[in-house]
């Protein structure tokens, strides 16, 4: 065998030869098959036919193990504090060619970088993996089935997988949480039941089916390991209000409009500014006030959903709220994330 | 080296009843595996099919020799090709292919198949299903030769 080894390596034909671009196969030949090349000579010798003289090479393909875990898109999951099952999207696909199941295994961040650049500081809690059982790429809570190993997956395959928590209500606006979702091949063959672990063929080949593993690394695993693993990570986005009071008088018995003085009988005019500088918006924002005992609310002065300019009240807005003595309540739709409202009122001097 | 060769396979010939069957053949397949030196120079070894996942280039060697005393004529050695490869190419050794299962024969340039829907266009690798060398000379008494040919495991 060396000696006819050697010959074909020093041949003008194999030297001769550039090679082409391999063809991709995906997956390929399922392992385990058997390759059988016959070759059959036919032949006349003095003019007579001859039995015709065969020979055959029977090898069988190997088991190559090749799996990856991606995230799914190329931003952070914006979850609020106190979300449950807030969920984040991988792909687990089967590149081997042989039908495996995967173990599942996802993992907190303890610090340093997350997926998307931020720096972990919080833990989702309740962590768990979920399949996407509808096929519909979005994690329905009820309907996606928990999972702890990807069962029977075909060569080529792939499958979605959620990784889902809930968020502390502790957690503030820009904090992120980084998880790591870590798939590890197993046989594959028994459903509904995880396989054994697999390892690659090591030491001298086999004529048999051997395994290869052919994996790349991963965030956190070497390559050629039989496991691959991809990072994603949750974003607190979350409303962060102040408020701010201000008044300004308005009129006075005496000097009208032009200088009004402090004095009673003077319309005062109260504004509460609600500003939200948090990463998404506040809705439905109640404002109370109560109003002083020696102030006279002025009925139907109320105005909503009023704008600030800088640090300057403009008072306006549109009718609105209720004035139950001595309570001046008001809803403010929506606080856009980064914008400031207002609720304005009026009040007499006593 | 060719001597070397030639008592190996007169071996392997010997295994066979060499007397009722003048013509030896032999079919061996070895995997290709390039690697690139620190010079970056190539280097292509052949192995044993030990390790052969899908994607692995083959290399099909067929020997055969005239072990009679006698020449044999319109000799033709006939290849199928397996299911889980496709073909690549044949070097310089002049078979010619078929890509409908050995009904027609010809150079791959001058061979066609029709598609699902009719159409016709020229045929590919991967529509290769034989390949065949079909001698006009007769191999003399004692001869020997080999022909080789590339596929890719699917």
């Amino acid at each position: 065998m060396t000696s006819k080894l050697k010959l074909l390596t020093t041949g003008s034909f194999v030297a001769a030869v550039l090679f082409a671009a391999a063809p991709a196969f995906a997956a390929g030949t399922t392992a385990g098959t058997s390759i059988t090349n016959n070759v059959t000579v036919d032949y006349s010798v003095g003019a007579v036919a001859q039995t015709q003289r065969t020979a055959s090479n029977v090898f069988v393909v190997d088991r190559v193990i090749n799996l990856t875990v991606a995230e799914v898109g190329t931003v952070t999951t914006s979850v609020v504090p106190g979300q449950t099952g807030a969920a984040t999207t991988f792909t687990l696909t089967n590149n081997s060619n042989d039908v495996l199941d995967f173990a599942l295994t996802a993992a907190q961040l303890a610090g340093g970088v997350a997926a998307h650049g931020g720096t972990d500081v919080f833990d989702v809690t309740g962590m768990s993996i979920f399949r996407d059982t509808n096929g519909n790429g979005v994690y329905n809570a009820g309907t996606d089935t928990a999972l702890t190993f990807a069962d029977e997956l075909a060569a080529d395959a792939s499958v979605t997988l959620f990784v889902v928590g809930n968020v502390p209500l502790a957690a503030t606006n820009g904090q992120v949480a980084g998880v790591r979702l870590t798939a590890t091949v197993r046989e594959g063959g028994v459903a509904a039941t995880q396989g054994a672990a697999i390892t690659a063929t090591v030491g001298a080949n086999t004529a048999a089916e051997d395994t290869v593993f052919a994996d790349a690394a991963g965030v956190s695993d070497a390559a050629r390991n039989g496991a691959h693993a991809d990072d994603d990570d949750f974003t607190v986005a979350t409303a962060t209000l102040t408020v701010t009071k201000t008044s300004r008088v308005i009129s006075d018995p005496h000097n009208g409009t032009t200088n009004p003085k402090m004095i009673p009988g003077a319309v005062i005019e109260y504004c509460i500014a609600v500003a939200n500088s948090g990463g998404a918006d506040a809705t439905s924002v109640l404002i109370n006030d109560p109003v002083p005992g020696q102030l006279t609310y002025t009925a139907s002065s109320i105005l909503l959903n009023g704008t600030v300019t800088g640090s300057t009240c403009n008072a306006d807005g549109t009718a609105g709220g209720t004035f139950v003595d001595p309570l001046v309540s008001g809803t403010i739709t929506t606080v856009a994330a980064g914008d400031s409202r207002t609720l304005v009122f009026r009040a007499t001097v006593e | 080296m060719r001597k070397a060769m030639f008592s190996l396979f007169a071996a392997t010939a010997m295994a066979a009843p060499a007397f009722a069957a003048p013509v030896a053949l032999s079919n061996d397949v070895f995997v290709e595996r390039v690697s690139t030196d620190a010079d970056g120079k190539r280097k292509v070894t052949l192995e044993a099919p030990q390790v052969v996942v899908p994607g692995d280039r083959l290399l099909f060697v067929l020997n055969y020799r005239n072990a009679g005393n006698k020449p044999a004529d319109k000799f033709v050695v006939t290849n199928p090709l397996p299911a889980a490869v496709q073909y690549a190419e044949q070097g310089d050794s002049d078979g010619l292919l078929s890509v409908d299962g050995g009904q027609r024969w010809g150079k791959l340039g001058e061979l066609r198949v029709r598609d699902a829907n009719g159409a016709e266009r020229p045929a590919r690798n991967d529509d290769v299903t034989h390949i065949r060398w079909a001698f006009n000379q007769p191999i003399p008494a004692g001869a020997t030769g080999k022909l080789m040919f590339r596929a890719v495991v699917k």
